[in-house]
């Protein structure tokens, strides 16, 4: 008993804490992410970060300053930051509670007939095209799966719409093989606007977190599965 | 008859001239080296060594001159070129450096490669001066041999950079030629003298000069210029002299710390210099800094070097720059400037406040920047930009409070000056 006291005790003194000085180093973030990650109110484009899988930010922070993503201010503020850093600023993004309020975008509001047309996108996918639902990968919340498929509950609609334009044009890229490109590429134009729409709608009250690495299945075993995790 | 009389006189009038115009493109051609930089050796000659000590010594080489980052794209395969850069007279990408044999260096003998490195002549032709190698020139043997060896031995990459983009007569390498007769003087540039190691590496592998030095003509680094600094062509930044006046706040210690660790008591790298410290000074030795350091910190500062501004510092009549401070500042730089220290830099003498041109200053404004992640300084601090927090007419009144309260620039930008500075930019 002692000695599983002990063994607590190390673990405890030895693991890392959520935050040791982390916030105030990343002030650069906070312009466009928000104080704790939560995105900014207002007119909003930039992503919320809180509470996603760190397996998947790391993959976008090494994505801006390698180049398979392309955002000049990411890629000005990241050029510089090596594997452990960024891992670390991962880590601390994701350990924050996700965003429970729908992005604020002044989206104009879906007429029935386009927001059915996106909720059936969601949960069902268009099969015509091959293209499967968004939940199938995304979780039934829409809140991820560890380790790197991100929620994509509350985003902005314009920052969704930018990057399925980002890997219909091929400068956004993921690990091979690439799902997302693939459902840009198939998915209909005049449906990328309406999902988006309605997921920038949606909200997440009980801050859901991702779903634990292989608690379901996708349909596909896409790259980002197989993310490096950062621990 | 007649017609032969009057070309007869014309050819006596101007033979003089002629000889004379003769005479000047002999001496230029003389003074750029002869024909000696086009004789490129062709294959063959010594064998250099390949043993696991000298590859070490050589990658520890390529890291201080750099190599990398100028010869690799962003996500691309390492030193198989393609990166650009923007001269005033169009774009040249740098070249395949990995051991292919069709599309890289792979066929070239350590004689052609040193001769590429002291004559910027391959066989290609002359190469653009951005590439340093009146710097280069003065490496040793030994090193350049060692260098050779570590390019030898990294993976081959069949990657084929763009071809260069170039106004004529610029787009002609034989124009290059004509370059070299006006401003390269390789007799400026003799054999550096390895045991001065400060002086060997500043002016040689470490090409500071290719950035802090002031311009002249046609992209030209005259001696008078030598670290006098300048903006850099192609990217717009500023970098300030390197010489004694410049480096008084630094002891030779903290110098030699900001080169491997990118941040200092007195400042952070950023910009290209940020580039510099991460792909190249963070691998230096304690030694090795040091004495750079020394070596930097003794130059005599160039007749053309900026003089320390003696305007008193002014203050902004309407306010509004204060103010600007006061709101989106103050919190980490400190009201007057001060900063605190291994976190926020102060302001007051930096380089970006101190600096003739406002460049430094409105970019950081606008963008931001994180400092490099180093050895000394792993989880950096950085600092937010504030493009989508402050209009144009802002960014103008706060840097111009900033420059003249600190830096005794008489600093007076409008926003259509920062409007016309807008722009992230990026390799």
């Amino acid at each position: 008993m002692q000695k599983l006291l002990a063994f607590a005790l190390l673990l405890y003194a030895t693991a890392p804490l959520a935050d040791e000085g982390v916030g105030e180093r990343l002030a650069a973030c906070v312009a466009c992410h928000g104080k704790s990650g939560e995105g900014v109110r207002g007119a909003e484009y930039y992503p919320h970060l809180a509470g996603k899988p760190a397996g998947y930010l790391f993959e976008q922070l090494k994505g801006f300053r390698d180049g398979r993503r392309v955002n000049p201010q990411m890629a000005w503020l990241v050029q510089f930051a090596d594997d452990t850093w960024l891992r670390e600023i991962a880590d601390y993004y994701a350990a924050l509670p996700p965003r429970a309020h729908a992005a604020d975008t002044g989206a104009d509001a879906l007429t029935p007939e386009r927001r059915e047309r996106a909720e059936r996108l969601v949960r069902e996918g268009d099969p015509v095209r091959n293209v499967p639902a968004c939940s199938a990968c995304h979780g039934a919340n829409l809140a991820g799966l560890e380790p790197g498929i991100p929620a994509t509950v509350g985003l902005p609609a314009d920052y969704i719409v930018a990057q399925f334009g980002h890997w219909r044009d091929g400068v956004r890229h993921a690990i091979e093989p690439d799902c997302m490109r693939e459902v840009a590429r198939a998915i209909a134009p005049e449906d990328i606007r309406a999902i988006a729409t309605w997921l920038s709608q949606q909200s997440n009250p009980e801050g859901t977190r991702p779903a634990p690495a292989g608690s379901f299945t996708p349909p596909t075993s896409c790259g980002a599965l197989h993310t490096e995790t950062t621990r | 008859m007649k017609l032969r009389r009057v070309f007869a006189i014309a050819a006596l009038v101007l033979l003089p001239f002629v000889l004379a115009a003769a005479a000047v493109v002999g001496v230029l051609f003389a003074r750029q080296g002869g024909f000696a930089p086009y004789r490129v050796p062709h294959g063959g000659g010594r064998a250099v060594a390949g043993d696991a000590a000298t590859i070490a010594r050589g990658e520890y080489l390529a890291r201080l001159g750099d190599c990398v980052a100028c010869h690799t794209t962003r996500g691309g395969a390492p030193l198989a070129g393609g990166r650009a850069f923007a001269t005033g007279i169009g774009t040249v990408y740098s070249s395949n450096l990995t051991p292919d044999r069709d599309h890289g260096i792979g066929d070239w003998s350590a004689d052609e490669f040193a001769h590429a490195m002291r004559h910027g002549v391959a066989r290609r032709g002359p190469l653009y001066p951005v590439f340093p190698y009146a710097h280069f020139a003065g490496v040793s043997d030994a090193d350049l041999d060692a260098i050779y060896a570590w390019l030898r031995a990294q993976p081959a990459s069949d990657f084929v950079p763009p071809p260069n983009r170039l106004e004529a007569p610029a787009d002609s390498r034989r124009a290059l030629i004509g370059w070299r007769m006006l401003y390269y003087r390789p007799d400026q540039t003799a054999p550096l003298d390895p045991s001065d190691r400060g002086r060997y590496l500043v002016e040689g592998l470490g090409h500071c000069a290719m950035c802090h030095s002031a311009r002249g003509e046609r992209g030209s680094l005259p001696p008078e210029g030598h670290f006098a600094g300048g903006v850099i062509p192609g990217v717009g930044w500023y970098a300030p002299p390197l010489d004694s006046v410049q480096l008084q706040r630094y002891s030779e210690q903290q110098l030699a710390d900001y080169l491997r660790d990118g941040t200092s008591p007195h400042g952070s790298a950023y910009g290209p210099m940020a580039e510099v410290a991460y792909a190249s000074l963070r691998w230096l030795t304690s030694e090795d800094a040091l004495a750079i350091a020394r070596h930097l910190k003794q130059i005599a500062p160039s007749p053309l070097r900026p003089q320390p501004t003696a305007v008193a510092a002014q203050t902004d009549a309407s306010g509004k720059g204060a103010d600007v401070y006061a709101r989106a500042c103050a919190d980490c730089h400190g009201k007057n400037g001060e900063g605190e220290n291994g976190a926020y830099p102060p302001l007051r003498d930096a380089v970006a406040v101190t600096a003739p041109d406002p460049i430094n200053a409105v970019r950081m404004v606008l963008y931001g920047g994180m400092e490099v992640t180093t050895t000394g300084n792993p989880r950096p601090h950085s600092m937010p930009p504030f493009v989508q927090q402050l209009d144009s007419a802002e960014v103008a009144a706060v840097v111009n409070h900033i420059r003249r309260t600190w830096g005794g620039q008489d600093s007076r930008l409008t926003d259509d000056d920062v409007d016309a500075m807008h722009g992230i930019v990026i390799d």
